[in-house]
């Protein structure tokens, strides 16, 4: 019967099902079946989709899908966690936004989506973010690491900009920094002083977790 | 400008009824969806006529018999006027031009990596545009934004201004951080138009800067186009006409305030909807989607009576001057040309705007010469028909290559390209087995060395020169510089 759910559960990120993911989750905590196994069914589900994404078989409208599924399926299964006093630990707490000037959300909210999914906590700033905001956003949550998004020629120079008030004020060694977006490249991440770059939000997760030594 | 006269009915591919779906589902989005404008004025422009504005959220929707009456308002074609008389355009009609691409930078052609470029880069760029036969008029930033040593927010008025010395052809201009201000005082110092861009926010948004723009632009009677580009699948429905909904209000909603604005505004519709990429989310450039889309808009704009651009033919997906560029471009450009598109965008780019090269613009005017070509089809005439001559040479040993018709017709038959490799194979080989692309880089280094635009006067050339120092004042006071 629990292999059922959590079967049924799969079933509805592979079919990116929100209201499905949403009503199995229920289910798993109705059945009283271990929030960790279902959370562990997601996790391999969402990975599966990255590498089939990798390999050409799956598309950004498909991690896209399957992240709205994992948003609806992780608040029931957080909160039975919660309430068994076995909070999962987060892998981490990512700061994610556009820089300053660029209204592109698409790709970094797909990063956001799978990162949660994938364990991490993530504050999500939006568009068109000063370094100022993201500086107080990595202070306030004590993140582990900074996620920024460009997809202008125009706007990269943000990065830049916001690495150097990290500098400025003594938090640069704090945050793992990760860039990523239409106009980035590894050469210009090496350039101002990012830890890495991914350019897409698949190899974007795997990044973080190689930040923070998983494999 | 003649540019290339259209000879024939245009490829249409949907039926009437289809495009009356199609622009009453536009009119439904305008009146029950609406479009967010986030412009104060704008608003009150638009409630004054006539629309429900939603002040909370800057919702205006826009009813279908006001819609109507704009477009009837817009001018089916209308005249534009360049530095020199002789490159003056008539926007609209059966006329097809083509508008020279742009980059953000220069390539290299060994490396294909990018790099800005120097100012006499640039001015380089513009000498060969300059002298292109199949260039009529230049796009905005055209060829490079901004070159070495401009600070970012003068690139604009920088590049105006540097067409306004080193070319005669008519410009487009963009709106970057009110440049538009400089823009229009830069054409009217030099006695031309210049034609504004103004682009929508897909889906169904005009943010502040784009309606000031409409604004500037109307007020001081500058020609411009409104034009919107979602993302199939992004930004817009991933259906072909999905995203031909969208557009199409989108482009309504700026052309309605701008016929409010100033009645008889001479604007035009420019489309640059483009496939998503679905592996990296970028646009898709050289998609064939992007030619169904670009056929289907212009069915309906030439419904609507109102000239229409198009950004597609402009980018290949390729980083390099190669097959694929040269497919892309060609497959896309044809598609606009026969289904009657006015303004076509090519020369010279590469990898969307990410690099500009006159190289580049060198093998696309090749590329514009056949589609133009084609476009102006064949005359069917006593004398073409040629039946009397064909009686006259009759079966073999007849022949024609030696006949007055062939001499005085085969001219005007052919598009002979400028840099195609048409030679046979010995002497290919014989000369030395060169390519298009080797052609066009000798093409260039002969049009440098020997072409000198006209050049502004000095007062002219003074008053440009106040003008950039003002901009350079203004945005001092901004906080920009």
């Amino acid at each position: 019967m629990n292999e059922e759910v959590l079967e049924k559960l799969k079933k509805a990120v592979r079919e990116y099902n929100v209201e499905e993911g949403a009503n199995w989750a229920t289910k798993v905590v109705e059945k009283r079946i271990d929030p960790i196994k279902a959370l562990d069914v997601l996790t391999k589900a969402m990975r599966e989709i990255g590498d089939g994404y990798d390999r050409g078989e799956f598309f950004l409208p498909d991690l896209i899908g399957a992240a709205e599924v994992a948003k609806s399926i992780l608040p029931p299964i957080e909160e039975e966690l919660k309430r068994r006093g076995r909070e999962k630990k987060s892998k981490g707490t990512i700061v994610a936004g556009t820089v300053f000037g660029d209204i592109h959300s698409i790709g970094i909210t797909m990063v956001a989506a799978l990162a949660k999914a994938d364990g991490f906590d993530v504050i999500e700033l939006g568009v068109n973010i000063k370094s100022e905001q993201f500086v107080e956003t990595i202070m306030k949550y004590k993140a582990d690491i900074l996620a920024m998004s460009a997809l202008l020629t125009t706007t990269a120079p943000e990065q830049k900009k916001v690495i150097e008030v990290l500098k400025r004020e003594n938090l640069r060694d704090r945050v793992k920094i990760a860039v990523g977006g239409g106009a980035i490249t590894e050469d210009f991440a090496k350039d101002i002083g990012a830890n890495g770059y991914a350019p897409t939000a698949p190899l974007g997760i795997r990044l973080f977790n190689r930040f923070i030594g998983v494999q | 400008m003649k540019g290339f006269i259209r000879n024939f009915k245009p490829l249409e591919i949907l039926t009437d009824e289809q495009i009356e779906v199609i622009h009453r589902a536009a009119l439904d989005v305008l009146e029950e969806t609406g479009i967010r404008f986030e412009h104060e004025r704008g608003l009150d422009a638009l409630e004054k006529n006539g629309c429900q504005v939603d002040r909370d959220n800057m919702r205006v929707r826009i009813p279908a018999d006001l819609v109507e009456e704009c477009l009837r308002k817009c001018p089916s074609s209308f005249h534009v006027k360049a530095r020199d008389p002789k490159n003056d355009l008539r926007l609209g009609g059966n006329t097809l031009y083509f508008e020279a691409s742009c980059g953000m930078r220069t390539v290299d052609l060994d490396s294909w990596e990018v790099r800005s470029a120097t100012k006499s880069e640039t001015v380089d760029g513009l000498k060969v545009l300059d002298v292109l036969d199949n260039v009529h008029l230049l796009s905005p930033y055209c060829p490079y934004y901004g070159f070495e040593g401009v600070p970012e927010v003068m690139k604009v008025p920088e590049m105006v201004a540097a067409k306004m010395r080193h070319t005669t052809k008519v410009q487009m201009t963009g709106s970057v951080k009110d440049s538009e201000i400089f823009n229009i005082k830069m054409a009217k110092a030099v006695g031309c138009d210049i034609l504004g861009l103004v682009n929508a926010s897909p889906p169904l948004t005009f943010y502040k800067d784009a309606v000031e723009a409409i604004f500037r632009y109307a007020e001081a009677g500058s020609p411009f186009h409104v034009s919107s580009g979602a993302g199939m699948g992004s930004t817009g429905p991933t259906t072909v006409v999905g995203s031909t909904i969208t557009n199409n209000a989108e482009i309504i909603a700026g052309l309605v305030l701008a016929q409010l604005i100033k009645p008889g505004t001479r604007v035009w519709a420019g489309n640059f909807v483009t496939a998503t990429d679905m592996k990296t989310g970028a646009p898709a450039f050289g998609a064939i989607a992007n030619s169904l889309h670009q056929v289907i808009f212009n069915q309906i704009w030439r419904k609507y009576g109102v000239p229409t651009w198009t950004g597609a033919p402009a980018f290949s997906n390729s980083k390099k001057v190669d097959f694929q560029c040269g497919y892309e471009k060609g497959i896309t450009a044809i598609l606009a040309a026969v289904s009657g598109v006015s303004v076509i965008i090519m020369h010279g780019g590469i990898y969307g705007e990410l690099a500009f090269h006159p190289v580049q613009a060198i093998v696309d005017d090749d590329i514009a010469g056949m589609v133009g070509r084609f476009i102006e089809g064949v005359e069917v005439t006593d004398e073409t028909l040629a039946t009397e001559l064909i009686e006259q040479v009759g079966p073999i040993p007849g022949y024609y290559l030696n006949k007055a018709h062939t001499r005085k017709w085969w001219r005007n038959e052919n598009f002979v390209p400028n840099v195609a490799d048409r030679l046979t194979y010995p002497e290919w080989i014989e000369k030395g087995k060169k390519s298009a692309l080797e052609y066009a880089k000798e093409r260039m280094e002969q049009i440098l060395a020997k072409h000198e635009p006209k050049s502004l006067s000095k007062d002219q050339d003074k008053e440009i020169n106040e003008i950039l120092k003002e901009a350079r004042m203004y945005y001092k006071q901004k906080g920009l510089i």
